[in-house]
């Protein structure tokens, strides 16, 4: 039965996998279309902190900037540095994987270990000294988020190569003559596909928690909008806890960030019941 | 089970080994120069070369590397460049309140996550299996300062019943009032980390709650006329809490994340606070310390529950 649909046919039947790749999608035409959408906010605008509805969809901030313009362009900036850091991680995960899945012994257990270490150390607080010192441009953060998202890639790909590379066409590849590196990138690398793209999108929506939670320390980039900087600029202005409470300042940002993560994780959970029907309910 | 302590520990002195390796590299290799920001430009250049010789920071990064580990062999973390105190005692003043915030977290989650799991899975594919794993879903996705605001706007703005920072009113009160003057403090702080944590609990109970109900020896223990409940509670869920518990173990390491962001909010005055305090100062020793110590918890915390769970699986113990 599985074998006769293809992965497209399956996925369109598969609720949870639709409504995550219709939010991804929603957000990455948001991305996109910034520019189209809403003008870059910037400067002062007449009426401070409105509330939503009265003409501004989201309410305006405490420089009179209008929130829809400042979450739309968020997008842009979640999208941009969560896909940086996705590229980082695979690059270094990846071949970290399969290397120590395929060749076991000695390079694999020491792999395996630096794996495990990175595993266990408090990552966040190692990204908020990088990312404060190094400077907080876009394009660092999003390296540094990258460069502490690859153990979970590299653990999964492992875990899969170990399988993979006990089976017989890699048992016939090798008495081919085919050199490892090809065996590696060409014929694993194809077949541990699916747990890895799965772990991608997670590490897609993990990596905009953690540039949200950075640029909410005040380690983002000051000149870009993201969703973290917005609610940094509102709770510095106490706009949490403070009478008048301009509710909509923190609000939206916040519901983004959670529909953008909910979204990947929905559209990963979906990929992974497709690929491993024993997991359905 | 003495050798497989042995070698636990081995093992754990690498991880720690490691780490402080990779901590004090990644610390002194920034191109930041912490003397720019300690020192008043307009002071001579005596003085600043003083302060880098007692700071070491003149020495060779291969030397202030010796310098480093035969110190932390003493427990000496070096001296504070802000505050000039020692910052092993900077540090030990704020980590029982990370402490306290964990322990409370820790013990509340597997509290709730637990039976909830276990309900879930008895319950697989029902309505509120559904609806649990609906919300498990949103758990998993949380965005903790998101959170927190959330609380502060629903407790302390709209109702009013809890302070919106710091763990106690200034000045401290005496006895059990101080007990419970700190309490109400922890209830937000606490919340917002439990709620981002306890949804990974509840999910790991339940996946692997559903692996165990389908092994042969359920099947077993039913055919044999045992109760529901009793297959449950005596042989389902020992084996199911496995899963659980290393994922509590490696959990630590982003719950410590986490706290960053909560005691940052909250002012909880505990090492995430004090670790956001020392990036702006650039504070390189409190900086490294705090890291040290944050990976030795987490470190303690994993072997920790690696002996229980050799201990609850003896297949483990006997492989080691």
């Amino acid at each position: 039965m599985q074998n006769n649909r293809t992965f497209f046919q399956s996925f369109i039947r598969n609720p949870m996998g639709m409504i995550g790749f219709f939010g991804v999608l929603l957000i990455v035409l948001l991305g996109i279309f910034a520019p189209t959408i809403a003008a870059y906010p910037k400067g002062y605008g007449t009426e401070i902190l409105v509330a939503p509805g009265s003409g501004m969809l989201f309410g305006t901030d405490n420089l009179g900037l209008n929130v829809f313009a400042e979450v739309v362009w968020g997008a842009r900036s979640s999208l941009y540095v969560s896909a940086i850091a996705v590229l980082v991680a695979a690059v270094i995960g990846l071949p970290a994987g399969l290397i120590s899945g395929y060749k076991k012994g000695k390079i694999g257990s020491v792999i395996d270990g630096l794996i495990d270490i990175f595993l266990t150390l408090p990552v966040l607080p190692l990204m908020i000294v990088i990312a404060a010192i190094v400077g907080s441009s876009i394009i660092n953060v999003a390296v540094v988020i990258g460069l502490f998202s690859w153990p979970s890639l590299a653990k999964v790909t492992r875990n899969a190569t170990l399988r993979i590379s006990e089976m017989q066409y890699i048992e016939a590849a090798k008495c081919l003559g085919i050199p490892s590196y090809r065996i590696i990138f060409k014929h694993i690398l194809i077949n541990v596909a699916g747990p890895v793209l799965v772990n991608l999108t997670l590490i897609m929506a993990t990596a905009v928690l953690s540039e949200s939670g950075l640029s909410f320390l005040g380690l983002g980039d000051p000149t870009t909008w993201s969703w973290g900087a917005i609610l940094k600029k509102a709770w510095d202005a106490s706009a949490v806890i403070d009478t008048p409470n301009p509710w909509w300042w923190w609000l939206w940002p916040s519901v983004f960030i959670m529909f953008y993560v909910i979204s990947f994780n929905l559209l990963g959970t979906g990929i992974n019941e497709i690929l491993n029907p024993k997991s359905r309910e | 089970m003495a050798r497989y302590i042995t070698k636990r520990l081995l093992k754990a002195f690498l991880i720690f080994f490691v780490s402080i390796t990779i901590t004090f590299f990644i610390i002194r290799f920034m191109p930041s120069n912490p003397v720019d920001l300690l020192i008043d430009p307009k002071m001579g250049p005596e003085v600043q070369e003083a302060m880098m010789e007692e700071f070491g920071l003149d020495k060779t990064k291969g030397e202030q590397y010796i310098i480093f580990l035969k110190q932390l062999l003493q427990g000496n973390l070096g001296t504070s460049f802000k505050s000039r105190e020692p910052v092993s005692q900077v540090i030990m003043q704020k980590l029982p309140w990370t402490l306290l915030l964990l322990f409370i977290v820790v013990i509340l989650s597997l509290a709730v996550g637990i039976p909830i799991g276990v309900y879930s899975a008895k319950h697989r594919g029902k309505f509120s299996d559904k609806l649990i794993n609906i919300v498990v879903m949103v758990g998993i996705s949380v965005f903790v300062p998101f959170l927190a605001f959330l609380f502060l706007y629903l407790f302390s703005y709209y109702f009013k019943l809890l302070p919106t920072g710091g763990a106690y009113t200034p000045p401290p009160a005496k006895g059990i009032r101080y007990v419970i003057d700190v309490l109400k403090h922890a209830i937000l702080p606490s919340l917002t980390l439990f709620t981002a944590n306890v949804a990974s609990i509840l999910m790991y109970t339940r996946n692997s709650m559903i692996d165990v109900l389908e092994e042969d020896y359920i099947r077993t223990a039913y055919s044999k006329g045992v109760k529901e409940n009793k297959v449950i509670k005596v042989h389902a869920l020992k084996n199911a809490m496995i899963p659980t518990i290393t994922v509590t173990g490696l959990m630590m390491g982003s719950m410590v994340g986490g706290a960053v962001m909560t005691e940052s909010i909250f002012s909880w005055p505990g090492i995430g606070r004090l670790i956001y305090d020392s990036v702006s100062a650039l504070d390189y020793p409190v900086l490294q310390g705090s890291f040290i110590i944050l990976a030795l918890s987490v470190i303690i915390m994993n072997i920790i529950t690696d002996l229980i769970i050799a201990w609850i699986d003896p297949r483990i113990k006997l492989e080691g």
